[in-house]
């Protein structure tokens, strides 16, 4: 297959998007680079404090015209944004390919999800409808009403360039908020045309900001007092013990979504050949960088003969799996974001044989299509036998390694995958409702999946895992968005 | 190489399409009795085009398994759409029906093998092969 042309095709160095304007950071600067092809693609400042602190204000004086600006006319500046994003929807998807390595199939799945969330926000008018009591005492009336905040923070990881802002964004400004956005900084472009979009749309300066960065900028957004609150998704460490605490001590909302090890219970009556084909997708799909990719899998059942076929079967169609560069639409697995990734995927890897697991399938030994640098690929790679205390078994991989373990039965296995700290994205795979309600109730996961390996909430769905995967109470998308996005005013009325 | 992912398979199909439009607006240049109908299948083509990359751009998410979508040998489904020189009425609406035969066949595979897993992706597939089917009932009864 030919490669689809790349969008992004001279370097530059990307400005901060501050107030309506393209502002040139003072930070130090640094190299995207396409983990394909190990080519820079743009370069990106590392932004300082005082950058931010001149969006935060930008986003603070915009505020009060926001806020006062009706629903239906943020409404039909999200409908105009809706339209751009339709309109630019494949070089939306090409750009996250390049920068970010995933395939281009995948790509495009996230262009959509990121589109559902906008036109979800587009039904603020009724979304935010308040309500009203008539006579709480005679001639006393009560009613509640949904208020914006003020500032946002919104912080973006690197394995969702695209959508995972706009599980936030759409949200935070149609309900009357303005936000400061800071994309990764090691795939910002995707957040930059995005950005582009918005103000082609129309939003007025201040409302949409974005500061690109590191440390600097997230230290900055959790001290800010102007920021009411922060969304962030990130690794677990970080989320649980910078985010969550940081918010914590200067009085801001959060939702911190953070990692997870997801566990896939495959019963002996399942469809076998769907349920393969689905674990492929689960494991590696975008080379296993999802907080809600299947990491591990729980064979139940004391059938030795359907476990060593399933396996098999299992390793047959992961050997099959084309690597290379997801502009090649054949391609369905590209590399790992960066090198140091892929190295912490070798350490598992090695782990995993140290503790005594047993390596089917080894992905440091493949090919990667189309003959582009190996840096950052991995092959996917199985591991059968896999104790679930052991390090590989439990510990978030991030990268596309299988961990296949056994269970003897289906409390066996709900137990087992209930004992893993995280609860984000856990599933079952049979064809007996029983099994699957009997899962479904007791396996302590924020997202259960049923014969589905990707349990990844639609826009008009909460997204939000549970245990060390959630930091926070409200979750981002849908009506939970809407009410962290909002405080709620009770005014309590009555006329002499 | 098989055809696996929802990608590519649409991008086979924009290819079968296109050059079976081509070659009934050729046909129907070379044979002007049956020229409208033969234009309304090139329409036709360009529709099912539209048809199924509006459903792939609709449905596709990140709970679609875009990458594990088909199992395919494009060699199985080769057409073959270009007229000789000189070409006979009755040839030419063989190769057609040979090509809308072996689009018929890919659109049926794909639909089967897709309907797991690509939703809304497999349906339309279904729904134009059975679209060509009638097609080729339809051509053979312009050879009588």
């Amino acid at each position: 297959m030919a490669l689809l042309e790349e969008p992004i095709k001279e370097v530059k160095v990307l400005k901060n998007y501050i107030n309506g304007e393209w502002v040139e950071s003072k930070g130090e600067i640094v190299d995207v680079v396409n983990p394909a092809t190990m080519k820079t693609i743009s370069k990106v400042p590392i932004s300082t404090r005082d950058e931010l602190d001149q969006a935060v204000k930008a986003a603070q004086d915009a505020y009060y015209d926001w806020r006062r600006t009706t629903p239906l006319a943020r409404t039909r500046m999200l409908f105009r944004l809706k339209e751009l994003l339709e309109e630019n929807f494949e070089k939306a998807s090409r750009i996250q390919t390049q920068e970010h390595g995933k395939c281009i199939d995948e790509s495009r799945g996230e262009s959509r999800r990121g589109i559902e969330n906008v036109e979800v926000a587009c039904g603020i008018p009724t979304l935010m409808q308040g309500y009203v009591s008539e006579d709480v005492a005679h001639g006393i009336d009560e009613y509640c009403i949904p208020t914006p905040l003020g500032v946002f923070g919104v912080i973006g990881p690197f394995n969702f360039p695209w959508m995972i802002p706009l599980w936030s964004i759409p949200y935070a400004v149609a309900t009357g908020n303005t936000v400061v956005l800071k994309p990764s900084s090691e795939v910002p472009n995707s957040q930059q045309f995005l950005a582009e979009l918005a103000e082609e749309a129309g939003f007025p300066p201040g409302v949409w900001n974005v500061v690109h960065g590191g440390r600097t900028v997230v230290g900055g957004m959790l001290e800010h007092p102007d920021i009411q609150g922060i969304t962030f998704v990130g690794s677990t460490p970080v989320a649980k013990d910078v985010i969550y605490p940081g918010c914590g001590k200067s009085g801001k909302r959060v939702i911190a979504q953070a990692g997870a090890k997801n566990f896939m219970t495959i019963m002996p009556d399942c469809a076998v050949d769907q349920t393969i084909a689905g674990m492929m997708t689960s494991f590696f799909g975008n080379a296993g960088q999802r907080c809600l990719a299947a990491a591990n899998a729980v064979v139940v059942g004391e059938d030795d003969d359907f476990y060593n076929e399933f396996v098999a079967k299992v390793v047959a169609m992961a050997k099959g799996i084309k690597v290379g560069y997801g502009l090649d639409e054949s391609i369905q697995m590209g590399p790992l974001r960066d090198v140091s990734k892929k190295q912490n995927v070798l350490k598992y890897i090695d782990l995993g044989i140290k503790e005594g697991a047993d390596l089917v399938l080894d992905g440091r030994e493949f090919t990667v299509l189309g003959g582009y640098p190996d840096d950052c690929f991995v092959g996917p790679t199985v591991f059968s036998n896999v104790d679930p205390k052991s390090r590989v078994g439990a510990e978030e991989i991030f990268g596309p390694v299988m961990s296949i373990m056994r269970a003897k039965t289906l409390d066996d296995a709900i137990r087992i995958t209930n004992e893993n700290p995280f609860g984000n994205g856990h599933s079952i795979f049979t064809q007996n409702g029983a099994h699957a309600r009997y899962f479904q109730y007791n396996v302590v996961s924020g997202n259960v999946g049923i014969n589905i390996g990707i349990t990844a909430a639609m826009a008009f769905f909460p997204f939000g895992g549970l245990k060390d995967s959630f930091f926070g109470v409200l979750h981002t998308q849908g009506k939970d968005a809407i009410r962290f996005f909002t405080d709620t005013k009770v005014v309590i009325q009555r006329w002499f | 190489m098989a055809l696996n992912t929802c990608s590519e398979g649409i991008s086979f199909v924009r290819e079968m399409e296109e050059a079976s439009a081509a070659l009934c607006e050729e046909m129907a240049k070379l044979f002007p009795e049956s020229a409208e109908k033969l234009q309304e299948y090139a329409k036709s083509n360009n529709k099912n085009v539209a048809n199924v990359q509006r459903t792939y751009f609709g449905v596709i998410t990140d709970g679609i398994e875009g990458c594990y979508a088909f199992n395919l040998e494009p060699e199985l489904y080769a057409i073959d759409a270009t007229l000789p020189a000189g070409v006979s009425k009755a040839d030419a609406l063989a190769k057609a029906i040979a090509v809308e035969e072996t689009m018929a066949r890919f659109y049926a595979d794909a639909g089967e093998q897709g309907k797991g897993l690509t939703a809304d992706v497999a349906r339309a597939f279904t729904m134009i092969s059975r679209k060509k089917g009638e097609r080729v009932e339809e051509l053979k009864a312009l050879c009588k």
